[in-house]
């Protein structure tokens, strides 16, 4: 099925025309500042800094970082396909395949969370918890894992 | 000129450490690539509330997150100073990374443009209100430049060389 998958013509476009690997790799790149940016900022706050921060605008920011995770999953599709049998087996993109899969997840939950809070913490009569904490800390580390393995994929 | 910069680069200490270093290289990058998110990150949402949108955040607050940007800016000025000691020749001579330096320059010239006309009345806006036209137009300048910059970065291996 892989070998099928880097025979179809979008894989054979991303892997032998001059232009189609490098603009894959830009959506990959403009992706990735969105998610993991939006996200770094959203934990950091979590976490007690910019604590000035209100927190229902980041529900909006949220559907653009989940818009962007979109665009790195389709880009990040094409980029696989051209390629499929080497990426399977190569341990950096295993690391880094589960840890967007956990860190979509956890990021869904800590969504579910914000948006069960947001009233509470806004008007200041609750606080995000340790397991705010805790989850914003694994999200943290979860995106940084993401970007280790996405980037040793070309070393390893 | 660029030719005897890219000589004396390569003659020095540096050059040599970086390149014999075992895994210095990847780790830069990877360090790069996290600095890059912390700026894009605020500079994003700084820039879509300067622009008017997602109003429900107070727009003074926003700017709160300056230092985050700053501090990415700072790692991927080291980090990126380290690339250009370690391969100059790969650098310098690159029309994407020239154009890159260029846009990096323009970008520091509209937050200077933001710190001198937007800045000092920006207190009285309202602070869940719009934002002026001036205020606007650097805000998308601000996002284009930034991205762009992430682009060039990003198809350095990819444009001619000079």
């Amino acid at each position: 099925m892989l070998e099928w998958l880097e025979y179809t013509s979008l894989s054979i476009w991303v892997a032998e025309s001059i232009w189609g690997y490098p603009i894959m790799l830009s959506l990959h790149i403009i992706g990735l500042a969105v998610v993991v940016g939006i996200f770094t900022v959203y934990n950091f706050r979590l976490l007690g800094l910019f604590n000035s921060l209100e927190f229902e605008p980041f529900l909006d920011f949220f559907r653009l970082a989940w818009f962007g995770l979109l665009v790195n999953f389709v880009s990040g599709f094409t980029l696989f396909s051209s390629q499929a049998t080497f990426y399977v087996t190569n341990i950096p993109f295993l690391v880094k395949i589960f840890s967007i899969i956990a860190g979509s997840l956890l990021a869904f939950k800590i969504q579910l969370r914000l948006q069960s809070s947001v009233n509470a913490w806004d008007e200041r009569t609750a606080q995000p918890n340790k397991k705010d904490h805790s989850f914003a800390v694994i999200s943290l580390a979860l995106w940084t894992s993401a970007i280790f393995g996405g980037r040793l994929i070309a070393y390893l | 000129m660029t030719e005897i910069l890219i000589r004396t680069i390569e003659g020095s200490t540096l050059n040599s450490w970086i390149l014999t270093t075992t895994w210095l290289w990847p780790f830069l990058e990877i360090i790069h690539f996290i600095g890059l998110s912390l700026l894009l990150g605020s500079m994003l949402v700084i820039d879509i509330r300067l622009a008017g949108y997602i109003r429900n955040m107070s727009i003074m607050r926003t700017h709160d997150l300056l230092p985050m940007a700053a501090i990415g800016f700072f790692i991927n000025m080291v980090t990126g100073l380290l690339f250009l000691m370690g391969d100059p020749a790969r650098y310098l001579i690159n029309i994407g990374f020239q154009i890159k330096m260029a846009l990096i320059l323009m970008a520091g010239l509209n937050a200077l443009l933001f710190a001198l006309r937007i800045k000092p009345i920006m207190t009285q806006w309202d602070p869940c209100g719009d934002t002026n036209t001036e205020a606007k137009l650097i805000a998308y300048i601000s996002l284009i430049l930034w991205f762009s910059v992430l682009l060039l970065g990003r198809l350095i291996p990819y444009v001619g060389t000079g």
